[in-house]
């Protein structure tokens, strides 16, 4: 057998039997979920606190129209401003002009004790700015004006179209956007978990010196090669694991939310959906995500490992590793942008500099772009992981037999050159 | 023409009897120069001691001979033709650092190192139980690597290092973390697999095992080869005319009659019997005759032999030699 298969093979039984690699596959999707709804959560537990304000209507109009919520407690205050600020069963005070109705700019004012809240604030701007847009309608003495302003009203959501494609497809850039940003992060984390564990795989065989053993039966650059392939198989395994989840609860799921979408009014929701259903976008999507992510990880563990057998311990791999996390992070920044405007010139350059390629692209395919534009980033990106390891294998061949000093970012570069 | 023939044969013959021929071979870092020109011949089917102090080059040599590192420039030729990377199988090399997967059972991983050498999963797995029972750790099989002990963690080294019997094994530090009863059982096993044909080249700085093992040696000493040849020529080339007299008698009286013929003469002591050893250095080798007349004449000789320098003596003052004159060219023999 190959001895590269037989590396790989290693590399990969001896990751997926560990607990760790279950463990972690289970509760990486719980994470993810935990993560996205906590936030929802906090904000739906952590509401407002109940406020009672005091109010010192000089207009004389306003203040019987102000209506009371859960939290906010309007009370009408006769007495001066001085007297209130004194009163402690006041939270905070507001304060309206006489011609308020009139003369709203400026002419009304809140006074608190600790920061005010925003919510409170919006609350109250809200409901003065509707009573007095009400009185000012009033004082036109049209008949009916109101009920007139009401039908006037318009909510609009757009439908929109892509005419660049063979057959007009209804699309949501909410949607889009979404899924634009999920796949880039799924991405983002595999390329930075899973390439530095190839690095710190690396330090710890030349550490415990088990390198040495090996490399007198395969060349340096086998065991490198089936380093990265090894744990880039343990990449794809765990992927796979969590694309059959999805999909399980998708299946579960969908027709509830079909349901959903059928009853809402909201047609954003019905079009996200609709989208959502179309098997032949989700599978291009899945397809992408895969590819790019496979040469995303190719090319970045290929800088790691070359990283990983330069230094002896995780310490001293810090200052060298930047080489990958500033273009990884660089990436991620330009990714959240180019979900605004993804055809931006940015966003294409992004595209197809391998650094960024993978994540950048990732953001932008929801949206629709040129087949030729992916086949372009995808080509470039695997030439340029091919070019990577052959520099990787270079250094790496030098690197694992240098023990002692942290070599700079020149010194690897030398080391390549080494014949 | 007829002796150029004639030559080139016997140059063929010669080389097929050298398993390893290094030529000239040099090797730099960008900080300094592992290996200049170095040059030397293994005999196919002997023990070949490669010494040298710390930092002379020896590892760098092993790994250009074991494929791992290519040299700048010279040339390495493997049974006859220059080695490539398909000679990699045919030689076992037990790397002075050495570890284990710390999380893999032993058994597993003999298997692992043994594929890694080419070898078919059943016929690694017969000579593995073969080696585990000869070295009596079967009991380790489901071990987890870090339940051993170091020297545990050796014999396994050990074992995956011979086990696809290659033509050539190159050992380098063999002894160390061993206790003297294991280091003896892995002699042994040098020594026999030698015998059944194998060539090894052993890396130490256990001298005394260089003299129990070894049949040639070369001493590198900052990157050149300062010392190559047999053991027994090399200890009887450094002999310094030392012998060691035993006799009985007056002590103080033979020592007055001998005392002009010896350069140097150190007593080791008296023992129960009466009989006395000296340990003298005579000018030159026939002084001996002298020597022995005189002392016949006044004592009763119960011994008498010569003195040759242990390799530690030999090693010390090659290195130290070469150090005070780096200049110097490598003494042939």
């Amino acid at each position: 057998m190959n001895p590269l298969k037989i590396i790989i093979a290693r590399e990969y039984l001896e990751r997926v039997k560990r607990k760790s690699f279950i463990i972690s596959t289970i509760l990486m999707p719980l994470l993810m979920v935990g993560m996205m709804v906590t936030p929802a959560l906090i904000a739906i537990l952590s509401g407002p606190e109940e406020r009672t304000i005091a109010v010192i209507d000089d207009s004389g109009v306003l203040a019987p129209t102000l209506q009371n919520d859960g939290e906010v407690t309007f009370r009408d205050f006769t007495g001066d401003l001085a007297d209130a600020k004194a009163n402690e069963d006041y939270d905070a005070i507001l304060v309206i002009g006489a011609d308020v109705v009139s003369n709203p700019q400026g002419n009304v004012a809140l006074y608190t004790r600790g920061a005010p809240s925003m919510q409170t604030e919006s609350y109250i701007t809200s409901q003065l700015e509707r009573t007095i847009e009400g009185l000012r309608i009033k004082a036109y003495n049209i008949e009916n004006l109101a009920q007139i302003m009401d039908e006037v009203k318009v909510s609009l959501t757009l439908n929109t179209f892509r005419i660049d494609k063979e057959e007009e497809s209804a699309t949501s850039s909410m949607l889009s956007y979404a899924l634009g940003m999920a796949t880039m992060f799924i991405l983002y984390m595999f390329i930075l978990l899973y390439g530095q564990m190839v690095m710190t795989s690396i330090i710890e065989e030349k550490n415990n010196r088990v390198l040495e053993l090996v490399v007198s039966s395969v060349k340096p650059t086998y065991l490198m090669m089936g380093k990265i392939l090894g744990i880039g198989f343990v990449a794809i395994t765990q992927i796979l694991i969590w694309a059959v989840l999805l999909v399980a609860c998708s299946i579960w799921l969908m027709p509830v939310l079909m349901n959903a979408a059928a009853d809402s009014a909201d047609p954003s929701f019905i079009q996200a959906m609709s989208q959502l259903g179309d098997t032949g976008f989700m599978v291009m999507l899945f397809g992408c995500l895969v590819l790019f992510l496979i040469g995303g990880y190719l090319f970045y563990s290929s800088i790691y490992a070359a990283i990983g057998s330069a230094v002896d311990n995780i310490q001293d791999a810090s200052q060298l590793q930047t080489i990958a996390i500033v273009p990884i992070i660089i990436a991620l920044v330009i990714s959240t942008t180019v979900v605004n405007d993804p055809n931006s010139s940015l966003a294409v350059w992004c595209s197809i500099i391998p650094f960024t390629s993978p994540m950048v692209m990732m953001a932008r395919l929801p949206f629709g772009i040129p087949g030729w534009e992916t086949i372009v980033s995808l080509v470039v990106l695997y030439l340029s992981f091919i070019a990577m390891i052959w520099l990787s294998a270079k250094i790496y061949r030098v690197g694992i037999f240098m023990y002692g000093k942290k070599p700079s970012f020149a010194e690897l570069i030398r080391w390549a050159r080494y014949k | 023409m007829q002796n150029y023939v004639i030559f080139t044969e016997k140059a063929r013959q010669i080389g097929m009897d050298n398993i390893i021929e290094v030529d000239k071979v040099s090797k730099a870092f960008t900080k300094h120069v592992a290996l200049d020109e170095v040059s030397l011949q293994v005999p196919r089917g002997k023990v070949y001691g490669l010494l040298g102090p710390n930092g002379a080059g020896k590892t760098t040599l092993i790994r250009i001979i074991n494929h791992i590192t290519a040299p700048d420039s010279g040339m390495v030729t493997f049974d006859g033709h220059p080695l490539t990377a398909a000679d990699v199988p045919n030689i076992g090399y037990l790397p002075e650092e050495r570890g284990l997967y710390k999380k893999m059972k032993v058994g597993e991983q003999a298997l692992f190192f043994a594929r890694l050498k080419g070898m078919s999963k059943h016929d690694a797995t017969a000579a593995l139980k073969e080696w585990f029972e000869r070295l009596e750790i079967t009991s380790w099989w489901d071990k987890k690597v870090e339940e051993l002990s170091k020297g545990m963690a050796q014999k396994v080294q050990f074992i995956v290092t011979v086990l696809h019997q290659p033509k050539l094994l190159i050992f380098d530090e063999p002894f160390s973390g061993f206790d003297p009863i294991n280091a003896n059982v892995l002699k042994r096993e040098i020594l026999h697999l030698r015998d059944q044909g194998a060539t090894v080249i052993f890396s130490t700085h256990n001298m005394a095992s260089v003299e129990e093992l070894c049949d040639n040696i070369t001493l590198i000493n900052k990157s050149h080869n300062i010392l190559t040849g047999p053991v027994a020529d090399l200890r009887r080339r450094f002999s310094d005319n030392t012998y060691e007299l035993g006799f009985e008698g007056d002590a103080e009286a033979v020592m007055a009659q001998i005392k002009p013929i010896v350069k140097k003469m150190d007593i080791l002591g008296t023992d129960r019997d009466g009989v006395t050893r000296l340990k003298l250095a005579l000018p030159a080798a026939d002084a001996s005759r002298e020597l022995l007349a005189t002392a016949n004449a006044c004592s009763m000789i119960r011994s008498f032999n010569q003195i040759l320098p242990s390799m530690d003596e030999i090693f010390i003052r090659t290195v130290e030699e070469s150090n005070s004159n780096s200049s110097q060219t490598p003494p042939a023999i």
